[in-house]
């Protein structure tokens, strides 16, 4: 492990990008070559540190969770290094992309579940080795699940993992240890109820959970009560009106009947996961031992029955965009949105009498201040970062948007574009919780006025929202027009 | 990465030419070091007797402490050493071992076998360096890590116990295992190093007797720091010892150890290696060393000024990469703004050079930077006893500094900084030109 370390090179030099093939809140991810590691693909997450908070503790815990961990199930990092403001990390590509992106394309009904079975047990593989170490992963769902072309399966993603060992900095030099998390973080549909809403705090059950609601979103293309809001399903979760372990039973919960039969084995394993109390439910290395695992098949068997069928990631990533329709002019937006900047200070102390006046040609500041006029002409280069020619399809995943509700901050190159998104996102989050106070309202009211109520609302909000749209490409457009 | 060229050299002097005058920060961090020394003869004289033990082998060993029944194999483990041929005693160990695997060890124990491995590890290594087959003393060892490990912290099943936890403690710093740890830490398996880490953490905090014994040990083995210092120059080992190094100056006596020395300045171009690991865990440690222990930190600053603005102005503040600019401008801002360094603050901003870069990085084209930056620029402005030329850059670039200001806003609401501003912006308005003396 170590030695991949010092075979992949610091330079952004050696890596050529080839395309882009996912954009999240914090950062994007591109298909990239090394160079001089005989055109090695790989994966490079680029992550734009402008944008993230004041010091990059949560950023440096990451990339150690990444480098130190070992195992074949995880997704771990070669390097990471710094390209102007952006940290690259540079990780092995996995063709295949995660498996929610599998599932929504391929099997939008669910897998079968000879294969769930080989996926779970290799995630299981990990997220046991992941406890042995004393991390949490905390964010465990179908799309942090990577697939090789080859079969293998890796857990990906330590942006909100923590680490029992690793008290959080503002721990008081106390030597408790009482290996339990307070702070709330993951994906809502897949958050255990004790991460929610805990007076005691949490641990490696959580993810136990989270695994068990894996399991759910794999067999049937969906995390359960996803047909909700995700403020409602937290709701729903804490409130123990909806149990999990009876979701078998009663799968139209999931908004849509399905005809599938689960076995036994399968229906048992994610009923222990589901447990409300985490004390009931296995741990991970418990949970290897379960039948459900036993008759597993290897990973060749979904290589032949799921992943050959597949398009590739980069086809799906752009497939994923055309359906959400990309928008095209965004990069020459962001050149005008740009705050004016001071093009130098005067320091001339023989001048101050003089001419008080301001220099503006660069030559003037350029002795005091040499980084000042260099900067102007670096900007391409740092913009560069986004691959030039690549596709520009920069609307956003699913995925992205489950990530996008559980964290309130904007990050990302497309700036602007994620920050438009995420009004709208606020707005329809707005809406929504309007919606749920209207529902609780009519609940202990009257039941007939709801849906028709629910219904025109619902009409008037999507209006809003193509409204928004409409005037927002029409900004686009008029900016464009005269830029041009 | 390389740095910009020192553009400021003319401000840099003598090292230590301006001896300390300020007793008010220098007397606190006096009096804890004196009771630290006091503290310090202790442990060496321990640590004499305890080195001493362990040459002889275990026949000096404190049995008091042992129960005879529970601690077979520990007291075979130790006498070992008493005759004969230390290697056959080894082997010995092992078979014993796993005689009596059933057989709860007490911490003690514990801690001792792991030494005897690790001593073993250190030879080993030293003289066979081509063993390619697994160990299977090293494989015990590296069980006895993690049991040390689960003895501190706890498992899923069970909290840790503080009788063992001062048990393990005590007889880890008894001796020099951690000596002996950090120096066979790279003959050890990725996750054993990791463990191992976690244990040495841990010790750092556990009191024995309401005192901090890690601290006396380290006070005596300071040298340890510069075998762990090096750790940033190796790839595979700088992340288990810069931990290491990051926990052991958490002692006031470690980290005054470290300003002191060179070390300290190495900091400068670790925080800016191509690694990012590396080089942001080098940052969070540079960060602790100069927060931390703020008499020790006051009493440095105080003493360093000189030469460490102008090499953290040269190397950090201008440096070509943003990263280290971000994390510099930041750390400075904590540090001007500690009321115990408000010596060197009132300094600081009384030089034009270090404006001159303020103003500078208040107009990049990154808003983290701007808004740190601000937060070391309002010093400058609000001091009451400006010199003529700093008042007269910011009355020359008055309509540029205001207009800038005007614009700079962080995402979040923030009164404090609104506050700032306008009293900054109040400030440069009413400046007027001064004759420079």
């Amino acid at each position: 492990m170590a030695r991949n370390k010092l075979e992949f090179p610091l330079d952004a030099e050696a890596y050529e990008i080839i395309c882009k093939i996912g954009v999240g809140v914090s950062a994007s991810v591109y298909k990239a070559v090394c160079l001089p590691m005989n055109s090695t693909v790989v994966a490079i997450k680029a992550i734009d540190l402008d944008q993230s908070r004041a010091d990059f503790d949560s950023l440096r815990r990451e990339t150690k969770t990444m480098s130190l961990l070992s195992h074949p199930n995880i997704l771990n990092a070669y390097c990471s290094f710094t390209v102007d403001r952006c940290l690259w990390v540079v990780m092995p590509f996995m063709s295949c992309g995660s498996l929610h992106s599998i599932v929504s394309s391929s099997f939008p009904e669910g897998l079968p579940e000879n294969c769930i079975s080989v996926f779970l047990k290799e995630t299981l593989n990990a997220i046991s080795y992941l406890h042995d170490q004393g991390h949490l992963h905390r964010d465990i769902k179908a799309g942090n699940i990577l697939v090789d072309s080859d079969g293998s399966v890796k857990l990906a993603d330590f942006g909100v993992s923590a680490s029992i060992y690793e008290p959080v900095t503002t721990s008081s030099g106390t030597t408790s240890s009482s290996l339990r998390l307070t702070d709330i973080a993951g994906t809502p549909y897949w958050m255990a109820p004790e991460v929610v809403h805990s007076h005691t705090g949490y641990g490696f059950k959580a993810d136990i959970w989270s695994f068990g609601i894996t399991a759910l979103e794999l067999a049937h293309g969906r995390p359960p009560l996803s047909h909700l809001p995700p403020l409602k399903s937290l709701l729903m979760k804490i409130t123990k009106r909806f149990h999990f372990s009876d979701y078998e039973i009663s799968t139209s919960a999931c908004g849509k009947k399905s005809n599938k039969k689960f076995s036994k084995a399968f229906r048992e394993m994610v009923g222990l996961c589901l447990e409300q109390d985490p004390t009931k439910r296995p741990s991970a290395e418990k949970l290897l031992k379960h039948p459900f695992f036993r008759n597993c098949k290897g990973v060749d068997f979904v290589v032949k029955n799921v992943l050959q069928c597949l398009s590739n990631t980069e086809q799906m990533f752009i497939e994923s965009h055309i359906l959400i329709k990309g928008v095209d002019d965004e990069e020459d937006d962001e050149e005008i949105v740009k705050n004016r900047r001071i093009s130098g200070w005067n320091f001339r102390e023989d001048d101050l009498q003089l001419s008080p006046v301001f220099p503006t040609a660069e030559s003037d500041t350029s002795e005091f201040s040499p980084r000042g006029g260099d900067r102007i002409q670096d900007k391409p280069e740092g913009d560069n970062v986004v691959p030039t020619g690549s596709e520009v399809g920069l609307g956003l995943s699913n995925r992205n948007e489950d990530a996008k509700e559980q964290e309130g901050e904007v990050m990302g190159f497309d700036r602007d574009l994620v920050l438009e998104k995420l009004k709208l996102l606020k707005k329809s989050l707005e809406h929504q919780r309007a919606r749920v106070l209207v529902i609780i309202e009519a609940l202990s009211g009257e039941k007939e006025e709801r849906n028709r109520e629910e219904e025109l609302l619902e009409m008037v909000e999507k209006l809003k929202i193509e409204l928004e749209a409409e005037k927002m490409k029409t900004l686009r457009a008029e900016k464009e027009s005269v830029l041009g | 990465m390389s740095c910009n060229p020192v553009s400021r050299e003319g401000t840099k002097h003598q090292i230590g030419e301006k001896k300390a005058s300020f007793s008010l920060y220098l007397f606190p961090a006096r009096s804890c070091n004196a009771k630290n020394r006091a503290r310090g003869k202790e442990e060496e004289e321990r640590v004499r007797i305890g080195s001493c033990v362990s040459t002889r082998g275990g026949a000096g060993r404190d049995a008091s402490k042992r129960l005879p029944s529970q601690h077979l194999s520990g007291s075979l483990t130790s006498s070992g050493y008493v005759a004969g041929d230390p290697s056959d005693q080894q082997s010995d160990v092992v078979g014993k071992k796993g005689l009596f695997k059933s057989k709860p060890r007490t911490p003690v124990d514990l801690v001792r076998q792991t030494r005897d491995l690790l001593l073993y590890s250190h030879r080993s290594i030293s003289s066979l360096p081509d063993s390619s087959k697994p160990d299977e003393k090293m494989v015990e060892l590296s069980r006895n890590i993690r049991e040390m490990k689960f003895i501190l912290y706890g498992n899923s099943e069970a909290e840790p116990v503080a009788e063992a936890c001062a048990q393990l403690t005590q007889e880890f710093f008894r001796e020099d295992t951690l000596r002996l740890l950090i120096t066979c830490l790279p003959n050890l398996t990725l996750e054993t190093r990791k463990d191992a880490t976690q244990v040495v953490a841990n010790l750092q905090r556990q009191q024995v007797n309401y005192k901090l014994i890690a601290s006396d040990y380290l006070e005596a083995n300071l040298d340890l720091m510069d075998v762990l210092i090096q750790g940033f120059e190796n790839i595979d080992m700088a992340l288990h010892y810069g931990s290491m190094f990051r926990e052991c100056i958490r002692h006031q006596i470690v980290a005054k150890y470290v300003l002191e020395s060179e070390h300290v300045k190495k900091f400068f171009d670790y925080i800016q290696l191509a690694n990012f690991d590396i080089a942001a865990d080098a940052a969070a440690t540079f960060k602790e060393l100069l927060t931390r222990h703020k008499s020790t930190v006051a009493e440095f600053l105080t003493k360093n000024e000189d030469w460490f603005f102008a090499d953290y102005n040269s190397k950090l503040l201008e440096s070509v990469n943003y990263v280290t600019r971000r994390q510099a401008i930041k750390l400075l801002g904590d540090i001007l703004l500690d009321r115990s360094n408000s010596a060197v603050m009132t300094k600081y901003v009384s030089s034009m050079d270090y404006l001159m870069i303020l103003m500078n990085l208040l107009r990049e084209s990154s808003k983290s930077i701007q808004i740190e930056a601000f937060h070391v620029f309002k010093l400058f402005v609000a001091n009451q006893n400006k010199p003529a030329e700093i008042v007269n850059i910011l009355v020359t670039n008055r309509s540029k500094l205001l207009r800038l200001l005007a614009d700079l806003k962080p995402d979040k609401d923030d009164e404090r900084f609104e506050a700032d501003k306008s009293q900054v912006l109040r400030e440069i308005s009413s400046l007027e030109m001064q004759d420079l003396a």
